[in-house]
């Protein structure tokens, strides 16, 4: 549990027993906690925006928690405090898909749902929710990096850690896009972790550089990863000959969109993707057969991969010169 | 008195800094050799500037290791000390003396409750720093509700640069602010625990803190100082990884108290106190340091270098242990 968390806990946990019924909040609607990557980011603050939301509108209690450090083992100890608590649905947006199978296994015997997102590969869940076709992703991002590079030279790709479940498939979809499709371009060596800090993704940017001169491309894959090399890249004035693209938040890579640093970010909302989660949460709750084309209430006609337990509602979002403004103006 | 070389040699070898000198010595050799990038003057600056902010940390760390306590709050402080500087910053302008006159304030201030709470509650320092942790980061994960600081003033932003170079492939590197303030906050340090009375009154608190207080020495002015010392740190670290990073986010710095940890130990300060010097810190911060940098110089793939890391310090750290070993069995037989 994060500390602000605990701090909203506790204060509901006063009002609760000082009005003398502690059960009715329980009684409220049932209860979904989402176990989010991290707490306090802004990706994920924008996450627990569209939790919130959804809960307001479907009637259930929805909140969001994560671990004060990038680490699955405080997903695990997060996740062994709802079983406990005996919430009725886990949202889960793994670190670590091994780490956290056998807890929600656990979760599932004792009759709570799970619901992932960024988690095709998550054992233990009943569905996965994604705003994007994870192939695709890859792909996109990859066909902009080719076309900033002339389609041919040297690139690098970054990744949150190298288990992050997501950020390697689009990695490893990118990549085969590219061995297919432009012939010219190499993968210089193996990706790096540290998308998902700015200065790992800054120092490595500075050693790649020297490493490989005839670089001009970097392609990250965690949402601080174009932050921090393009800060380096701005840094060496290097900006015309290395191009970064990769996956962005409209407000923080501003001022490297303008500078013409990063080419072009590329995500979904993460405040539709919590939306989403829970949105999922209540057909499942209500029993409804999900099935391919179904409508997700609020996101539209959904593809469902029902062997796989794979629930997509497509939605990439561009961010260039010409977007970023107006999606900072909606609060990205 | 003159002495042989055989003689030094023997001296040194007593040393942990001379182990953890060859062993980075035989790393830079062997990167030297083996990559193009390694053993040049970018190259250099490029370290020194990205492991500037762990390396601040890491002096203030050990002077609060060599008088027998730990802090680990310090990330906690670094945060929230960059942030209200950064907050008043893009809202009065401001200047580069009064950013820093500011950020060391508030990092001297939670140093005090600190010292305060360890010293007037004789509670071990560990405990006191975990929770003052929590409370510090707690506090500004609540208050700033986790927003981060995008823009800041441009006069920061931009940074300082001293004897700008430009080379042919139009790189450009020079003094920049990170390498300026880690070079005057190793010899502020340096000379603290060296030149003045009050170093060797820290190292004699470490040592054993019940003669320190016989002999008389005011230990609570003692701990007050170690403690702010490591909040001024902190405070400084934080604006140049600001600098670097371009904004403030209050969520980065906590977590990287053991990076910084590791560098102090791994340079020989003891976590029972009283031991450690400032060139020990410098060796350790390289040795990490040289180690990320190399590895990724090298083409060592990302999958494999964490291994490689974990060996090179347990390496190094034997190689100390054998020596004192050695040493002692020596000792028995004369």
């Amino acid at each position: 549990m994060n500390r602000r968390e605990t701090l909203k806990l506790m204060g509901a946990t006063a009002v609760a027993s000082i009005s003398g019924l502690p059960q009715l909040a329980n009684a409220a609607g049932q209860e979904m906690v989402v176990v989010v990557k991290i707490a306090g980011i802004p990706w994920f603050n924008a996450l627990e925006v569209g939790v919130k939301k959804a809960g307001g509108e479907f009637g259930i209690n929805a909140s969001m928690v994560g671990p004060s450090a990038v680490d699955p083992a405080q997903q695990v100890k997060l996740i062994e405090d709802l079983i406990a608590k005996k919430v009725a649905v886990i949202g889960l947006v793994p670190l670590d898909v091994k780490v956290t199978e056998p807890v929600l296994k656990r979760a599932q015997a004792a009759g709570i749902k799970v619901i992932t997102h960024e988690g095709p590969e998550q054992a233990g869940r009943d569905w996965n929710v994604e705003l994007i076709d994870s192939i695709k992703f890859g792909e996109v991002q990859m066909e902009r990096l080719a076309k900033d590079m002339g389609e041919e030279g040297e690139y690098v790709v970054y990744v949150g850690t190298l288990t992050t479940p997501l950020h390697n498939i689009w990695a490893d979809a990118a990549i085969a896009f590219q061995k297919k499709n432009y012939p010219k371009m190499k993968l210089a060596t193996d990706r790096f972790p540290g998308a998902d800090v700015t200065d790992d993704a800054y120092k490595t940017t500075l050693d790649v550089i020297k490493a490989y001169p005839n670089l001009k491309g970097i392609l990250c894959f965690g949402s601080q990863g174009p932050i921090g090399a393009g800060n380096a890249v701005r840094e060496k004035k290097l900006g015309k000959k290395i191009a970064v693209v990769g996956t962005v938040l409209p407000s923080q890579g501003k001022s490297l969109i303008d500078d013409g640093i990063i080419r072009e970010g590329f995500l979904w909302n993460p405040t539709d993707a919590g939306y989403a989660m829970v949105a999922v949460a209540k057909l499942v709750l209500d029993g409804k057969e999900i099935k391919d084309g179904i409508e997700v209430p609020g996101l539209g006609k959904a593809a469902v991969d029902v062997a796989n337990k794979q629930i997509k509602v497509d939605k990439i979002m561009r961010i260039n010169k010409d977007t970023v403004d107006s999606l900072i103006k909606g609060g990205l | 008195m003159h002495e042989s070389r055989a003689d030094l040699f023997q001296r040194l070898k007593r040393r942990h800094e001379f182990w953890l000198a060859s062993v980075i010595a035989i790393l830079v050799i062997f990167l030297s050799v083996a990559t193009q990038g390694f053993l040049t003057l970018q190259n250099f600056f490029d370290l020194l500037t990205s492991y500037a902010f762990l390396g601040i940390l890491a002096a203030g760390l050990l002077v609060v290791l060599i008088s027998g306590g730990i802090d680990i709050s310090f990330t906690a402080t670094a945060s929230i000390a960059q942030y209200i500087t950064m907050l008043l910053a893009n809202k009065y302008g401001l200047d580069w003396f009064s950013v820093f006159a500011l950020a060391i304030l508030v990092g001297v201030l939670l140093g005090a409750i600190n010292a305060i709470l360890i010293d007037r509650l004789q509670i071990s320092s560990i405990i006191v720093s975990i929770a003052t942790l929590n409370i510090f980061y707690g506090l500004l994960v609540f208050v700033t509700g986790g927003k981060y600081i995008y823009s800041l003033p441009s006069w920061f932003g931009k940074g300082i640069y001293w004897f700008e170079y430009v080379d042919a492939d139009e790189i450009s590197y020079g003094l920049n602010l990170q390498i300026l303030a880690l070079l005057v906050m190793f010899t502020i340090t340096w000379l603290l625990l060296n030149r003045t009375n009050i170093g060797r009154q820290i190292y004699a608190l470490g040592g054993n803190r019940e003669a320190a207080q016989r002999l008389g020495f005011n230990v609570f002015r003692l701990n007050i100082l170690v403690y702010c010392y490591m909040g001024l740190t902190a405070g400084v670290a934080s604006l140049i990884q600001a600098q670097l990073a371009q904004s403030v986010a209050p969520t980065v710095l906590v977590g990287k108290e053991l990076d910084v940890l590791a560098a102090v130990v791994l340079g020989g300060a003891s976590l029972a106190g009283g031991v450690g010097t400032v060139l020990g810190t410098v060796l350790g911060l390289a040795l990490l340091a040289i180690m990320q940098n190399g590895l990724i110089l090298i083409g060592v793939s990302s999958y494999w270098s964490q291994f490689f890391v974990g060996l090179v310090i347990l390496l190094s750290v034997s190689a100390t242990a054998l020596s004192a070993r050695r040493k002692r069995k020596g000792n028995l037989v004369e």
